[in-house]
């Protein structure tokens, strides 16, 4: 019964991003076009890294962990950075308060991310006879996922939407941004540098994304206070 | 976060690969599919798609819908009879063959589970025979096994002696080989290969000089046609008519040395099968030729005893016949041979034809099979085959009976009666080569030769008429196919993909813990983003709504 196993992984990996929906206010305040533009937004930044990693990229096969070339991948990894910027600022959204918008940005980025990262896997993959734990620990780190995008959502709008910040904690907001930007380009060496199994890199990725969160929601809050 | 995008597309090409590497794939062996005068025989199947077991008696299991998986020492074929006599269903059969089944089994590193080496090979003989002699309505697979298929087979015995055999509630192994029914074969072929030594010519003509005939099939049967290999049944006549080629041409190739007899060698196919090839090789012999050949010596199985038959259908009293024997007796006492004539009458009516050298008999030219079976064997008995290996060969037993042939050959074509003349002496320039034996038997034992599974132009076909132009001249070959008792079917090879399989309880404990963790996380995030009430308010709408519509 393999499709069974595919619809309890496709569960686990597309189930949080609509559980967030519903059952934070976003449902309240019909976010799901801001959702949608920002997923839009994604899709038009992963097409231009792809076209900058197959014009920068050596096409070198190797397992290994070349640091050069992560470097660079990490480099337009930035782009990201740039395309929730372009999300966030950019995008005219009916008036929703800050913290939704950020929700809502992230939401939508994450599910994209998802759908085009592992979706197809999911679908070729899971319904075959062999059993494997890929799938469950994939869904496992979609889910890690959506809480990293959300966070840097919220650091991204308090980088750029948000005014007035206390001095002292701005160079965190700065630190912590460029952490989870980098997270792709650190759990990349794990993988391959380190040689990690799947199960412990999807481990940490829960983990750090949960100590993520909570750096974040403590920023966040700190941020409200003057306001 | 997301993985950047190449990286990702490669990281999905490098999942590809892990989904594929994550089944085993194996390549397994299908037993022979044949009908014999309409009556089906043999493994009727091709597909397998069940979970695996490993006894015929495990308690909880459908044996209808699972694969029997059985190490060769572990087969009792008696067991395996009743089974199918008494009309139950099998998924299928899979038989492991040891790693190094070639050499008997047995290796430095695997001391431990091999039988005997002559225990090994008769348990393979009779369930060979067994397979071979029986509609079998499942699938039936050879494989050899290695690590993978070791590890498996051991997984599937301690699931099964802890009760757990697998079945599609429980998950373990799952064995799939796609494969799609067997067709026939529509024109089963075989290859008949000649050469000539042509005799010194003084004043006849080359042809009308007298023949003396070597013939050797070169095929075999077996249980399975991807592994029959047959090396003493009939590796050995093959070899030793090859070494024949070599040393008599080797002799003829100086005039001074060149015999008024010609000498033509046949290497013939379709031997298990009536000799069907030796049939049709000689319907093809012009009528001078067939008058001009003073007799035919077929040589059958001799590579492992040292008491040979000399089978022959006219009586031991025929001049030919006698000088044949008195000749091969005498030289045979000197090698330490026995030697005895066997006679056994043909009957024409009679379609079987247990021994080669009948052919000749029934076209009246004088013959006889030099062989160590001692009774004529009947149709598809176990001779040659799977468990015929080339452990069950003895280098020096072919050398020596070649020796024996090829100076009895020499004695009547050099007309050297009463002389003590050793043409062939070890140690000479005309030895019988070990090193040529060894190698022809190598290699014949490596290489499965069931003739309807050969083809016109196997590569073996092609190496015997290749190495037989080397040493004698105008190497013809003839092709034909089989009569119509015989019908045989395709697939003879397939690869077996082993998954592990989770069972339906698993995914459904997933299913739970999936929702539950759903539910959790839904709780959570309208806890903290809505607040408490909100929560409680969410539940006690429809209940209001339910009384309402009461």
């Amino acid at each position: 019964m393999t499709l069974f196993h595919f619809f309890n992984c496709a569960a686990l990996t597309f189930g949080p991003h609509a559980v967030y929906y519903k059952a934070t206010p976003l449902s309240e305040y019909d976010t799901a076009g801001s959702s949608i533009k920002a997923a839009i937004v994604y899709l038009g930044t992963t097409l231009i890294k792809l076209v900058c990693l197959a014009t920068f990229l050596q096409g070198t096969e190797t397992e290994g962990f070349d640091f050069s070339q992560e470097v660079l991948k990490a480099l337009i990894g930035f782009l990201d950075v740039a395309g929730l910027y372009f999300a966030l600022t950019q995008l005219t959204y009916r008036n929703i308060s800050q913290t939704h918008k950020f929700q809502a940005v992230g939401l939508g980025w994450a599910f994209a991310d998802s759908v085009v990262h592992r979706l197809a896997p999911l679908w070729f993959g899971a319904r075959d006879l062999e059993f494997t734990w890929d799938y469950l620990l994939k869904g496992l780190e979609s889910n890690a996922n959506l809480v990293f995008t959300v966070s840097l959502a919220a650091l991204g709008s308090l980088m750029w939407l948000r005014k007035n910040k206390p001095a002292a904690l701005v160079p965190f907001i700065y630190a912590s941004a460029g952490l989870v930007a980098t997270m792709p380009s650190i759990t990349s060496y794990l993988l391959r540098g380190l040689h990690w199994d799947l199960s412990k890199v999807v481990g940490f990725e829960l983990a750090a994304s949960l100590v993520v969160a909570f750096v974040t929601w403590r920023l966040y809050s700190a941020c409200q206070r003057p306001s | 976060m997301h993985r950047i995008g190449l990286q990702t597309a490669r990281h999905r090409f490098h999942a590809y690969i892990e989904i594929c590497d994550g089944a085993a794939v194996v390549d397994v062996y299908r037993m022979i599919q044949y009908d014999f005068r309409g009556t089906p025989f043999g493994s009727r199947r091709a597909a397998v798609n069940h979970h695996a077991i490993s006894g015929l008696s495990m308690p909880g299991s459908d044996l209808s819908r699972t694969v029997l998986i059985l190490p060769i020492d572990k087969v009792h074929v008696i067991l395996l009879n009743e089974y199918l006599q008494s009309k139950k269903m099998l998924g299928g059969l899979l038989l492991i063959l040891p790693r190094n089944f070639d050499n008997g089994g047995k290796s430095s590193s695997e001391s431990d589970s091999e039988d005997a080496n002559g225990d090994g090979t008769a348990d393979v003989a009779a369930l060979e025979q067994w397979l071979m002699h029986n509609n079998i309505p499942y699938p039936v697979y050879f494989a050899f096994s290695d690590d993978r298929v070791n590890g498996f087979l051991k997984d599937v015995q301690v699931n099964d002696a802890a009760g757990r055999p697998a079945t599609a509630s429980t998950g373990g192994y799952k064995l799939v080989v796609s494969a799609s029914d067997a067709k026939k074969i529509a024109s089963a072929s075989f290859t008949n290969i000649q050469g000539w030594l042509w005799g010194l010519r003084g004043e006849v003509d080359v042809a009308g000089l007298p023949t003396i005939a070597v013939v050797a099939s070169y095929d075999t049967f077996g249980a399975a046609p991807a592994l029959a290999v047959g090396s003493d049944s009939n590796g050995s006549g093959v070899v030793a008519l090859l070494e024949l080629a070599r040393l008599f041409s080797r002799l003829y190739a100086n005039t001074k040395t060149r015999a008024p007899y010609n000498l033509l060698f046949g290497l013939t196919s379709a031997g298990p099968y009536n000799y069907n090839g030796t049939a049709s090789w000689l319907r093809g012999f012009d009528q001078r030729v067939r008058e001009n050949i003073d007799y035919a010596l077929c040589l059958n199985s001799i590579g492992n005893s040292d008491k040979i038959w000399l089978h022959v259908s006219k009586p031991p009293d025929n001049p030919v016949i006698k000088e044949i024997h008195e000749n091969i007796a005498a030289l045979a006492r000197d090698l330490g041979v026995t030697i005895e004539v066997r006679r056994k009458k043909i009957n024409i009516s009679n379609s079987r034809v247990a021994l080669e050298h009948e052919h000749f008999s029934r076209n009246r030219i004088t013959a006889a099979t030099i062989s160590e079976l001692e009774t004529t064997p009947d149709l598809l008995d176990p001779l040659g085959g799977i468990a015929d290996r080339r452990s069950n060969v003895n280098d020096t037993v072919v050398a020596r009976n070649i020796k024996l042939i090829a100076e009895t050959l020499a004695k009547h074509i050099y007309g050297l009666d009463g002389k003590n003349v050793e043409v062939f002496a070890d140690g000479s320039s005309f030895a019988v080569s070990p090193d040529y034996v060894k190698l022809w038997l190598d290699l014949l034992s490596r290489t499965p030769r069931v003739a309807p599974f050969l083809g016109k132009n196997g590569p073996i076909i092609v190496a015997l008429q290749k190495e037989l132009a080397v040493y004698t001249s105008d190497v013809g070959v003839q092709n034909d196919n089989l009569d119509g008792s015989f019908l045989f079917y395709d697939t003879i090879q397939a690869q077996l993909s082993i998954y592990q399989v989770a069972s339906v309880t698993f995914d459904l404990f997933i299913m739970i813990a999936v929702g539950f963790y759903l539910g959790i996380l839904f709780v959570i995030l309208v806890i903290t983003t809505k607040g408490f009430d909100d929560l409680v308010g969410a539940f006690k709408r429809p209940a209001s709504r339910k009384l309402k519509s009461n």
